[in-house]
């Protein structure tokens, strides 16, 4: 049986517990082809580190023959993001993972206008003509 | 002391009110806090915003802050509810009340696209942007917190 719009729990992540959005990191990389070098180079220095860092992520290696080196990052909203590393040095592919890493997996909206976004209905009430005081002149 | 100005925005009853008006700030808060639901009007990083719990606030990247980092509200201008407001000068005592914000992501916005041009001088460019921004979300308004009592 569905429950009405009206009684279903809306998800507010991070009001009461947060639980971090990212929750997979996938290496894509090719062993023979030399654009995967700084991939592969940062995989050997800082892949178990970033793995311990972060104990919520699932962190995975694959090999991806004879393409350009890519970082797939699976969310729990059922999105993922895919970026590529080619032309990318160890340094670069390390501002990618933390993207990544900080990204909530939610499609990329324009965000200037609106600061507030809120789900709770109006505190003070919506002004109704019929219940406010009649004005006199 | 802050002294507090308790405005009551309900229908005046023509001489008959239900109850007196509170004397003490303990009283007005008490008021406030038994009704339903309440705001809070908050400055953060030099802006004011109106926020209740539940929401989600977008600001420009804050760099010291990481994603699941607990903040908190510490200048809140005004706590209201249907029929109360509570207003500080400038500011409410953070004994009183007190609202978390927990950092839930580090986000771009959409690419923006700036197309410059001088007409029959060979000028024109483009100039893409993605503006980075930072989300919290609002925890609860919690008023008149119970004094944490020091053990030694």
């Amino acid at each position: 049986m569905s429950l009405p719009a009206a009684l279903r729990s809306r998800a507010a992540n991070g009001h009461a517990a947060y639980v971090p959005a990212i929750r997979k990191l996938v290496f894509e990389f090719c062993t023979s082809w030399p654009t995967s070098q700084p991939t592969r180079t940062f995989l050997v220095n800082s892949l178990q580190k970033l793995a311990r860092a972060n104990p919520h992520v699932e962190v995975v290696a694959r090999e991806r023959v004879h393409r350009e080196p890519i970082i797939r990052g699976f969310y729990a909203n059922g999105r993922d993001k895919v970026i590529s590393l080619k032309g990318l040095e160890p340094s670069g592919i390390r501002k990618k993972v933390e993207l990544l890493l900080d990204s909530s997996g939610a499609k990329i909206k324009p965000l200037k206008s609106r600061p507030v976004e809120s789900s709770t209905e109006s505190v003070r009430g919506i002004w109704s003509g019929v219940h406010a005081p009649r004005p006199t002149l | 002391m802050a002294t507090l100005q308790l405005l009551r925005w309900a229908m005046p009853l023509r001489g008959r009110c239900l109850h007196t008006a509170p004397n003490s700030t303990a009283a007005a808060l008490e008021l406030i806090r038994a009704q339903p639901s309440q705001y809070v009007v908050a400055s953060f990083v030099g802006k004011k915003y109106i926020l209740t719990p539940r929401d989600l606030l977008t600001v420009p990247h804050l760099r010291d802050v990481k994603v699941g980092d607990v903040l908190k509200l510490d200048e809140i201008h005004e706590l209201g509810s249907r029929e109360y407001t509570v207003r500080g000068n400038p500011t409410l005592p953070a004994a009183k009340v007190q609202v978390q914000a927990t950092v839930v992501e580090h986000t771009k916005g959409s690419m923006e696209i700036k197309f410059k041009k001088k007409r029959r001088k060979g000028y024109q460019k483009t100039i893409k942007h993605k503006h980075p921004f930072t989300r919290l979300r609002i925890g609860d308004i919690v008023i008149n917190p119970a004094p944490e009592s020091s053990s030694t």
